[in-house]
């Protein structure tokens, strides 16, 4: 008896066969690259020559660098504001944006725009517009006083929150529109008959509907912002002083300014753990890994 | 995500070697049995090393190679090679610290015995400026390219108009300071958002006040030189400078590297700014009207009191050549570095608008694009007594980013004097 037949439903799932290629790439480029960082965690290396085992040296260093820690906090909290900046804009554009009319397609499409825009790029575009003395800070001084906006730690978050809303939120915009499409026109149908305006209907049924939507959308930009690095090298250099130094840029700091690659890969090591943490935290916490539908009662 | 996978596959090449990474490089310098290759940083000057090797191929039996690194990768890429089967036989750097790990891990040559034999490749030279190749009393560095000092730029139309001249000293500095300010002109603008703009008034202050010795002191390891009384003096006579407005409150938000801070000054926002000789023609390329009429310079002020000589001078001293100790032709690269201090060099140097600082260089001012700024230049460097290797050019790489944070640190008021000076003292000097 083969098992195709004595099991039905499980033998039309894909064999291991399958993953095989998938797991060579993940083992090349993830593994071992990440294998190799943390024997490097171990040493002392500016790059020239061998590198030379010092034990746990970096990693008692960089647990007394009050720089280490500072760039934690940074980190979640430039994500964390990510998170609770994007997420409300993206689900209204999203639902927005699932609408059927056509000159939505067209302002849809425009949108988007940003996320095609290297990261590069846009940072060196906000930073033109965001000088104090030519740019729009010097039009709107009761907005922005002296527009010293890259000069304080709260005025540095703020833009770099601001830059992140105005880049991301297109993609996240994207997802939501996908998940908004997907809700079936019955629910709307049946709250319309029993009275519902929009908003509740958003509120009862856009928004539970939504809910796993949502969670693969946080997971993106947990990710990303635990991870930002490109804008933070181009508008703010980890200043003013340390106060926006988040923990991928003083890896890149430690390990190609300094030279020290034994630090930056203890660096690395950590910002892979809390990442790796958080997102399982993100799955867990919300239930995503029960696979819980949304269509359930249909 | 991408940017941390990006990083971490980076560091990876670096751990798998520059076989990958380098391979690409026509024979090297083991295989060939007649090549010498000179490495250099890419940008707009290679034009004068790519004629200066085609002269010396014309002769030599060994011919020599040029290999040019984009900028922006030219130290990492340094790094990576230098002690590898591909490393250069001759390589461009800024002496000073930049050279300073090599030196330790053995793989330079000491070019004394060059010296020896030719006497001409440290006395065709201007000493401030051979001297900031010397680590532990050898040269290692042969000047190419040209030299950079700092000096204080002005809008000579705002100065004019506020009925002021360019200050001498540090108390006339002050007083059109606050004239200035009355006027409702920024006085100095500073591109603080790059950090390296503001290291500079670090520098001069502490050379004008304690002179050359206490810096050269604390690059010494002596870490009680920036606790001494003459660098507290040096803070707290910046910090009223800052405390005055003078830089405006905004300077961190403004940056060198995009024109910010020279708009200021062309614009006449700003009268002053204090930056390296290039700015000349960083104001030719963005405002050439600007530069032509209305751009005056003069070195910084003296102070009264102070220890160090009002003649001196900090910047980017020159770039040099270094030679590796295990290239397999000595002879040929003597030969080669004997072109830094020909009339050829000199002359090549000077139409793309470099000031070399070779003792012939006065010969051929009549080249240079600005002829009088190029003589000014040329005598302030000349004529001083001390020409201070930028700061986190003079420490090795590994200083940097912590010098430049409490350099920020300390005139945005988020280090007090004591925190700037515990900053100091816990960089790495070796």
């Amino acid at each position: 008896m083969t098992r195709a037949t004595g099991r039905g439903a499980v033998a039309t799932r894909p064999g291991l066969v399958w993953a095989v290629p998938a797991a060579v790439f993940f083992g090349m480029f993830a593994l071992t690259p990440l294998l190799l960082v943390a024997v490097l965690s171990f040493t002392s290396w500016d790059g020239i020559g061998d590198p030379h085992f010092n034990g746990l040296d970096n990693w008692t260093a960089l647990f007394h660098d009050p720089v280490m820690l500072q760039s934690v906090w940074t980190t979640l909290l430039l994500t964390a504001l990510g998170v609770v900046t994007q997420t409300p804009v993206s689900i209204l554009i999203g639902v927005w944006a699932a609408g059927k009319q056509r000159n939505r397609a067209v302002l849809s499409a425009v949108y988007f725009v940003p996320l095609l825009l290297s990261a590069t790029a846009v940072s060196v575009v906000w930073r033109a517009v965001l000088d104090p003395n030519f740019g729009v800070p010097a039009q709107l001084t009761w907005l922005f006083g002296d527009g010293n906006l890259l000069g304080t730690k709260s005025g540095a978050i703020g833009v770099l929150t601001f830059v992140g809303v105005w880049q991301f939120t297109p993609l996240h915009a994207l997802i939501y529109q996908g998940g908004a499409r997907a809700i079936p026109q019955v629910l709307y149908q049946a709250a319309a008959v029993d009275g519902a305006g929009r908003v509740r209907q958003f509120l009862h049924i856009t928004l539970p509907q939504l809910r796993n939507t949502v969670i693969t959308s946080v997971i993106l930009m947990v990710v990303g912002g635990l991870t930002t690095f490109d804008t933070v090298l181009i508008l703010t250099q980890g200043g003013p002083g340390t106060d926006t130094t988040v923990t991928s840029y003083y890896m890149y700091q430690k390990a190609f300014k300094s030279f020290d690659f034994g630090t930056g890969s203890a660096i690395a090591l950590v910002l892979v753990v809390v990442a790796t943490l958080i997102s399982l935290a993100v799955v867990r916490l919300s239930g995503y890994d029960r696979m819980r539908g949304t269509a359930e009662g249909l | 995500m991408r940017s941390r996978l990006a990083a971490v596959t980076a560091v990876t090449a670096l751990v798998l070697g520059t076989s990958a990474a380098c391979s690409s490089g026509d024979s090297s310098s083991d295989a060939g049995a007649g090549t010498i290759h000179v490495l250099v940083y890419g940008d707009a000057g290679n034009k004068v090393e790519k004629q200066i090797v085609e002269t010396f191929n014309r002769t030599s039996k060994v011919k020599a190679v040029l290999d040019t690194i984009p900028g922006a990768d030219y130290q990492q890429k340094l790094q990576t090679v230098i002690n590898s089967s591909r490393a250069p036989d001759i390589f461009f750097n800024w002496g000073g610290g930049s050279i300073q790990s090599f030196v330790k891990a053995d793989l330079l040559l000491p070019l004394d015995g060059f010296i020896a034999e030719d006497p001409g490749l440290k006395n065709n030279f201007l000493p401030s400026v051979f001297n900031s190749a010397v680590i532990d009393k050898k040269a290692y560095g042969i000047p190419m390219r040209g030299t950079q000092p700092v000096l204080l730029f002005h809008n000579k139309k705002v100065l004019a108009d506020a009925g002021l001249t360019p200050p001498k000293t540090w108390d006339e500095l002050l007083a059109t300071t606050k004239a200035l300010k009355a006027k409702g002109i920024t006085p100095i603008s500073l591109g603080g958002g790059d950090q390296w703009p503001t290291l500079m008034w670090f520098e001069y202050l502490y050379d004008r006040i304690a002179g050359p010795g206490l810096f050269q002191r604390a690059l010494g390891g002596d870490k009680e030189a920036w606790a001494s009384e003459d660098s507290r003096k040096a803070l707290t006579t910046l910090k009223q400078l800052v405390d005055a407005g003078a830089f405006g409150s905004n300077f961190d938000s403004v940056k060198f590297t995009d024109g910010g801070s020279p708009a200021l000054v062309a614009k006449g926002k700003a009268a002053f700014e204090l930056m390296g000789s290039w700015y000349y023609s960083t104001q030719q390329d963005a405002n050439p009207d600007f530069a032509k009429s209305g751009l005056g310079y003069t070195g910084f002020p003296a102070l009264s009191g102070g220890k160090g000589d009002p003649a001196d001078v900090v910047g980017n001293t020159n770039n040099f050549y270094s030679v590796l100790k295990k290239t397999k032709h000595p002879v040929e690269v003597a030969a080669f570095l004997k072109l830094m201090y020909s009339e050829e060099f000199v002359k090549a140097q000077l139409a793309i608008g470099n000031l070399p600082t070779t003792t012939n260089t006065p010969d051929h001012f009549d080249l240079s694009a600005s002829p009088a700024y190029s003589k000014d230049q040329y005598q302030l460097v000349k004529d001083a007594p001390s020409f201070q290797l930028s700061w986190d050019q003079a420490y090795p790489p590994s200083a940097m980013t912590p010098m430049h944070t409490a350099i920020q640190q300390f005139f945005n008021g988020g280090l007090d004097a004591d925190g700037f000076i515990k900053a100091m003292q816990a960089l790495p000097t070796s």
